[in-house]
């Protein structure tokens, strides 16, 4: 395959390209669910292509189409011409030639790092698992829907370029969950372990699906879902809030992540996503949260879903703060967007969906560093608060200021215990005071990484995953609403 | 390079049905070719010419005991690949729980042809380049940014069973999109068509630029209930959560959509009908679903009434009905949906619309709209590129985004008028509705931002 990669950049330089860039890639996928006893997805998927980078006259061009194997040569040749063709036609509309930020030669291999392959769990072995899991939801009338699913993903990539560029890469992601939606009293509620819209998803392998004990969750997330029909809507009004591992991650991804990528930062994303309110002028300056907020970005950390050697420019992966004692002091880079604030170098992350898609700016592994507190002293330490846990539904503006999230459960907080159970806690809040209003966050003991699988950026839209590490943090006198 | 024909996708997909030992076999080949350019300030950001292919293979086993379902896909278009989808579809349901609830595959059926216009795929990356030449020409005179999409997409599909059933159509698309903004306005146009002809480039980027200048310096607002003209993006942004969440048998029959309990109500003003139109001519579609049945036009809303959700054939059989030709591909997540909305058209302009109102708000475009509560549509979401203060039936000034939170049953209770012109409009999340302007007596918005 790396054959493959490296003719279709030989042919984009020779028809004159000033810069080629390949990516052959096969992906493996298969998504299981069980639902309601009933294996209600079976899908598998096998994608072999190559997507090619030219840069010409200033202007960049991408073709993708599938190969039908190690020798389809012409589709590879094909690919790197139609992808010079547009930079060609483009050109004229550049007022301002696409440069690139340097980046070394590298050469090399990754694999992500696990102890199960999960492709080579049998089959069977699999299904039973989640059938089990999915019977530890029944016993009661009121669940309509019991699920669990497991979803893995096997990316191998063969990545050359004309600056030298000769890596190999191959991503396994792994990811499980079950949840319950129950009715009671016309009301419809749902509970999710060990996360919502799918469960939890690790750059790692079957070992995290085994580590989840899905069936030691079923019991306990069936009646929660059935408490939550019968609990009282949370009341609106001003409290504390201390947000779980499983919600601080969205707020993470949606309030620092996103506004954080240069190219919103910059104007590029605003036919679709939006902007941000995070400039490039303010690096150095701004007080993004509290002097105990450090928000790392890391494409290096175990276990992380764009956890890897390299970019899909070539970048090698890296850790640099993005919030350094409350401070704004970094943006997730590519490297276009680098060259154009005088960047040295890329961060390392551009990423492509697949070989279908070019690279873009992507959040990669960003998290909350952890503190000091432990939970059982912080709910403690609350008068009058809500804890959250696990995402129902969000929203937030798009320049990455005004947010409104719900969650699957939470529970009153009076004098220092946890009181009543409230369903759909809903708190809205502005990003800069939100995060300058976080006055505790759990020790390491209380930190792990949760995993996005779905992030949609882009126009058209592609699909990212990332994680976000998280403990359980608190933050001061926020607006909840009704 | 052009789209797969008819004749020989049905070929490829029918030999594989026919080597197949299955009980039951399905055979779905897609072919997708697209060119899109994306732009910004500076010019072109991103831009592909990439075609897919999809051979998907659904399978149902009769080993002893009963059936049992599973799908497999490979990316490409050839006997070897049906041959590997149908390999994996046949390992994966060997392992499946048995399924007493499978619903025979459809047979034999009769489909309207659609077709994929050759002239979407001929508008080249030059004539591309010439059109974001002049959306940044003319930005730079208003003293705007820009950031856009001209995209050229031509799909098609053939599904084939062991049930005689051979169905093939193609859809085409051209889309060109302008988000103008600056000095503290944004507005964005779009314009759609099955080919380059029916979209007006010049008119999106004039739309785009009088919107950002009209919205520009905006002021700030007290959060509160107001009445609202909703123009089509709008609109979409929340009435696709009723499609989403709602108008699909599957949730009526779990009691999760807020038709449950409400059978036949109605629940708003006779002037609001909402039909799912697979041949609207706004929104080209495919004629069949991912079973392979033709869809059909079905009335969701009529005059204000509630109407029977749409369906697939697993939850037609449940509800002793025939399938309305809502399927997803089979097995799936989902259930049935409307794919094809379109909100009948009313008697007024636009500036009537405006004119209705004392003192209220014209809202462009709704933002990262999402669902807070599915029984009662409770959404939340931000308004976005164009927020106008009416007073005294008049457009006075631009306003600071607002956040909603609203049921959308209560909004829509509070129909007053509807717009004389629909218009394809779509959403963050996907999905896309044919609907004109429309002005509510009340919305609540619950908070600000500072743009």
């Amino acid at each position: 395959m790396n054959e493959l990669a490296r003719l279709a950049v030989d042919s984009a330089q020779r028809a004159g390209a000033a810069f080629a860039d390949a990516r052959v890639e096969r992906v493996l996928v298969e998504d299981l669910l069980v639902r309601n006893g009933e294996l209600a997805l079976s899908n598998a998927r096998e994608e072999l292509g190559i997507g090619v980078t030219v840069r010409a006259h200033g202007a960049v061009g991408f073709a993708a189409q599938p190969l039908g194997g190690a020798r389809d040569t012409s589709g590879a040749v094909a690919a790197a011409r139609r992808a010079l063709s547009i930079a060609r036609q483009l050109a004229p509309a550049m007022s301002r030639a696409q440069d690139f930020a340097p980046e070394p030669a590298h050469r090399g291999s990754f694999h992500t790092p696990m102890e199960i392959d999960p492709f080579s769990v049998p089959l069977s072995e699999r299904i039973e698992l989640l059938l089990a899991a999915e019977q530890s939801l029944c016993g009661r009338p009121e669940v309509v829907a019991r699920e669990a699913g497991l979803s893995l993903r096997r990316e191998e990539r063969w990545h050359v370029s004309s600056d030298g560029l000769d890596v190999h890469q191959t991503l396994t992601r792994t990811g499980a969950g079950i949840a319950a939606t129950a009715i009671d009293g016309g009301q419809c509620e749902r509970r999710s372990y060990p996360a919502s819209f799918g469960g939890d998803f690790a750059g790692r392998g079957y070992e995290h699906v085994l580590e989840m004990n899905l069936m030691g969750h079923g019991e306990r997330v069936r009646d929660e879902a059935i408490a939550l029909c019968r609990a009282p809507a949370c009341p609106a009004g001003e409290r504390d809030l201390i947000l779980m591992g499983n919600q601080l991650m969205l707020q993470i991804h949606e309030s620092v992540g996103h506004p954080t990528e240069l190219d919103r930062a910059l104007g590029a994303e605003r036919d679709l996503a939006g902007g941000s309110f995070a400039t490039p002028a303010q690096l150095g300056k701004m007080q993004y949260g509290s002097s105990i907020v450090d928000l790392i970005a890391d494409s290096t950390v175990a276990g992380g879903l764009d956890t890897r050697g390299w970019d899909d420019q070539g970048t090698q992966s890296g850790r640099w703060p993005i919030v350094e004692g409350g401070r704004f002091v970094g943006f997730h880079t590519s490297r276009e967007w680098a060259a154009r604030i005088g960047e040295l170098r890329s961060r390392g992350a551009a990423r492509a969906e697949s070989w279908y898609h070019p690279a873009i700016v992507r959040i990669t592994n960003l998290s909350l560093m952890p503190g000091t507190w432990k939970l059982d002293e912080l709910i403690a330490d609350t008068e009058n608060g809500v804890l959250c846990d696990t995402v129902k539904t969000w929203s937030i503006d798009q320049q990455r200021v005004n947010f409104q999230f719900t969650t699957e459960l939470g529970f009153e907080i009076k004098n220092g215990k946890k009181a009543r159970l409230v369903r759909s806690p809903t708190y809205q809040g502005r990003t800069l005071e939100f995060w300058n209003s976080c006055d505790a966050i759990c020790d390491a003991d209380h930190w792990r990484l949760w995993g996005v699988p779905n992030c949609g950026k882009g126009n058209p839209m592609q699909v990212a995953e990332m994680s976000h590490g998280a403990a359980p943090a608190r933050f001061r006198k926020v607006n909840f609403v009704a | 390079m052009g789209l797969i024909t008819g004749a020989s996708a049905l070929e490829v997909a029918a030999q594989i049905v026919r080597e197949s030992p299955a009980a039951e076999t399905e055979v779905t080949l897609e072919h997708g070719l697209e060119r899109f350019a994306r732009f910004a300030a500076e010019g072109p950001t991103q831009s592909a010419d990439r075609e897919r292919h999809e051979f998907a293979v659904r399978v149902r086993l009769d080993e002893g005991g009963g059936l049992r379902e599973a799908r497999a896909s490979v990316a490409g278009n050839s006997l070897a690949d049906g041959r590997r989808a149908l390999a994996r579809a046949i390992e994966l349901a060997r392992f499946a729980p048995v399924n007493p609830e499978l619903v025979p595959m459809g047979g034999a059926v009769d489909v309207r042809e659609t077709f994929a216009p050759p002239q979407t795929l001929a508008h080249s990356f030059e004539e591309k380049a010439r059109w974001i030449r002049a959306a940044l020409a003319a930005c730079e005179t208003a003293e705007l940014e820009p950031a856009g999409l001209i995209q050229s997409t031509a799909l098609a599909r053939a599904i084939v069973n062991s049930r005689d059933r051979a169905v093939f159509g193609q859809t085409g698309r051209h889309g060109f999109s302008l988000t103008a903004s600056g000095g503290g306005g944004a507005g964005l146009a779009q314009s759609f068509g099955a080919e380059p002809d029916q979209v007006d480039h010049a008119s999106v980027i004039r739309k785009a630029v009088d919107k950002a200048l009209a919205s520009r310096a905006p002021l700030a607002l007290e959060p509160g209930e107001y009445p609202v003209v909703l123009e089509p993006l709008a609109v979409s942004a929340i009435l696709l959560f009723a499609a989403y969440q709602g108008f699909g048998a599957r949730e009526v029959e779990e009691q999760s959509s807020f038709l449950c309990g409400r059978d036949g109500a109605r629940l708003w003003p006779a002037a609001l009908s909402i039909t799912d139109d697979p041949q609207n001519p706004l929104m080209p579609a495919l004629a069949f679903d991912g079973e392979g049945t033709p869809k059909s036009t079905v009335k969701l809303v009529d005059s204000g009434r509630l109407c029977a959700p749409v369906t697939d054939r697993h939850y037609a059989r449940r509800r002793g009905t025939s399938s309305t030709g809502h399927a997803q591909a089979q097995p799936a997540v989902c259930g049935p949906a409307p794919q094809n909305m379109v909100v009948a058209s009313g008697n007024s302009s636009l500036e009537e619309l405006i004119a209705g109102i004392e003192r209220g708000l014209l809202v462009s475009q709704f933002h990262y709209t999402n669902a807070i509560d599915s029984k009662e549509l409770l959404l939340t979401g931000m308004t976005r590129n164009g927020t106008f203060l009416i007073e005294g039936g008049r457009v006075v000034r631009a306003v600071k985004n607002l956040r909603f939170t609203q049921s959308l049953l209560e909004a829509l209770a509070g129909l007053t008028d509807l717009g004389r012109t629909g218009e394809a409009a779509g959403a963050l999340f996907d999905g896309e509705i044919v609907t004109p302007p429309m002005s509510l007596a009340r919305f609540r918005f619950t908070s600000s931002t500072d743009f």
